[in-house]
């Protein structure tokens, strides 16, 4: 997550111009990574509830048992 | 379609007392379930995932966002998204690093955790400054931005405004504690919602539904250069600086992390954050659309006439769109959010004084329930006359920046002590108490001498620090300090106590 987002904030800080480009009308490059990085939240964090709710909580139910 | 503002507007007032009523309705059920320090501030523990979620975004969609950031994109473009998307990027840091075990570890505030394996009373004055310090800049934040609502939609006097703003939300937090104000921000959060969503849905009805169509107009309209970066962050170290602090204060903010004590066991903690990152990250998309709409739809200059900061740009584009009767819903929308979001940031001041200073500083840890009560009681009296004061002081300040201020230190004072206090087993109480009070001044410090004060508020003409945001200083500089002051006075019993945390890290206190 802090990969993408400060991928981000350096394009911002130091490739103004690239971020500026337009992939099609209305809409530049910067907004597009921009609603990216929001969507790439999203996406890690599911991927983290559904590892933590089927493995991690099983595991700890276990180590639970055996204590 | 300014003319509507500055004058009283009937379905403002009426919206704003509707909402008052139901909140301390609310105020008047959690009140007669208050009856201990544990209520007072973890609602019993008893909020669902799904609640917490609700409370846990209404906590951090504040006046700031909703109408800071409108404001920023509607008079720079892009550079505003620089601020929707650094709020959201601090959530998944939450998630992954602090949200369960600062669940499994703690009581009542965040000090808790990293006072754990410590010693206490150090720690604890530490912490308590830090979160004092995070909780004055928030406040102030979220006081001016109601002060300038209410003079500009009823046409009160601003001081009059910030002292009936802080009179009603003493009495959310005096009398409801902590389940009156979840449930205030639980109404606010969908209540906000509905709002930015009905506002996009209509702006989008100009477009034929398609933003790009909107963005385009934008482009057309003042050029390319509102959908790349601009001005706002013109020095890149300053770009990165708020980045940093943007994406780290959110872990070390008190208000937002005293709300995972309110959940009964880390999964529902884990739940809560899934569902805060789901309903925030579509809240801050939509701040897009608004921020562009009215960019087309009311123009710069209209904005800029009625307030330089941008901050009423939102409610210009409702009234542009709806007229009087939907400004005023968007506006008794905003005012539930000011007034929710100083709830809570009352709340987390008065546990930082009374738990962590009062009760176990002073009182080392032993105090009656009736005696923590009263304590908290008066701390958060006391905090909510400070916040009038702050507000009226600070009049003109711009709020999405003083929040952005707020995170810095929240990232620079608490952020630090608390992940080494979870991950690193030679963390030491001197290093902690070194770090937390190194970010607190630190940051201050270099707020003092930023641009923002020594050129804005002194007049001087060239500030003594150069950059707006302390975050890319302040932090590291916590870090290590953290780090140099633990390895050279170590302390055995700290370490020794690792074990002990890393198993209620997993297992939870109820083993």
């Amino acid at each position: 997550m802090m990969v993408f987002y400060f991928g981000f904030i350096l394009l911002v800080a130091f490739r103004k111009s690239l971020l500026t480009m337009l992939v099609s009308p209305g809409l530049s490059l910067g907004m597009l990574l921009g609603a990216l990085v929001i969507v790439a939240a999203w996406v890690l964090v599911w991927i983290y509830v559904r590892w933590a709710n089927r493995h991690y909580d099983q595991s700890i139910a276990d180590l639970r048992e055996q204590l | 379609m300014t003319s509507s503002l500055g004058e009283p507007n009937l379905i403002a007032i009426t919206g704003f007392f509707l909402f008052i009523a139901l909140s301390l309705g609310i105020t008047y059920v959690a009140a007669r379930r208050t009856r201990d320090a544990e209520h007072f501030y973890t609602a019993g523990r008893s909020v669902t995932g799904l609640q917490n979620g609700f409370a846990l975004a209404g906590d951090y969609m504040s006046a700031a966002s909703f109408l800071g950031i409108a404001g920023l994109v509607a008079l720079s473009g892009f550079d505003g998204l620089i601020y929707s998307i650094g709020f959201l990027v601090g959530w998944p840091i939450v998630m992954f690093l602090i949200a369960e075990p600062l669940r499994n570890l703690g009581r009542f505030t965040f000090s808790d955790v990293v006072a754990f394996r410590l010693r206490q009373a150090p720690v604890r004055v530490a912490a308590a400054v830090g979160s004092l310090a995070v909780v004055a800049f928030y406040l102030i934040a979220q006081m001016v931005g109601a002060g300038n609502l209410i003079r500009l939609l009823f046409g009160l006097p601003y001081e009059l405004a910030v002292i009936i703003v802080g009179a009603v939300m003493l009495a959310y937090v005096l009398f409801g504690g902590m389940l009156a104000t979840t449930w205030v921000q639980i109404v606010k959060a969908v209540l906000l919602l509905l709002g930015a969503f009905l506002l996009a849905a209509l702006t989008l009805a100009r477009f034929d539904f398609n933003p790009l169509t909107l963005f385009e107009a934008a482009g057309d309209h003042y050029g390319l250069r509102v959908l790349g970066p601009g001005g706002l962050v013109s020095d890149p170290i300053d770009a990165v600086s708020l980045g940093l602090a943007l994406m780290l204060g959110t872990a070390g903010l008190p208000h937002i992390l005293m709300r995972f004590y309110t959940v009964p066991d880390a999964r529902t903690a884990r739940t809560s954050v899934s569902y805060a990152i789901a309903i925030i990250g579509v809240f801050y998309l939509l701040t897009f659309i608004l921020g562009f709409g009215a960019m087309v739809i009311v123009g710069q200059d209209t904005i800029r006439g009625v307030d330089s900061g941008g901050n009423m740009a939102a409610l210009l584009l409702a009234a542009a769109l709806g007229g009087p009767g939907f400004l005023g819903f968007i506006s008794a929308v905003a005012f539930a959010t000011i007034l929710a979001v100083v709830a809570g940031l009352t709340l987390a001041g008065a546990a930082a004084l009374s738990h962590d200073l009062w009760v176990n500083v002073v009182r080392n840890g032993v105090a009656s329930e009736q005696e923590q009560l009263r304590v908290a009681r008066v701390s958060s009296a006391l905090l909510g006359v400070l916040a009038i004061v702050l507000g009226i002081v600070f009049e003109g300040q711009n709020v999405a920046y003083m929040v952005g201020l707020a995170f810095a230190i929240a990232a620079s004072a608490n952020f630090p002590a608390l992940l080494l206090s979870i991950f690193w087993r030679r963390f030491t109480t001197r290093g902690a108490q070194v770090s937390m009070f190194t970010g607190t001044a630190v940051s201050l410090l270099l707020i003092y001498l930023s641009p923002a004060i020594q050129v804005d508020v002194l007049g001087n003409a060239s500030p003594i620090f150069p950059l707006r945001n302390p975050g890319i200083i302040s932090i590291p500089l916590a870090f290590l300090v953290a780090v140099v002051v633990s390895l050279v006075w170590p302390e055995p019993a700290a370490a020794s106590g690792f074990s002990k945390l890393e198993r209620r890290v997993h297992l939870g206190a109820d083993e």
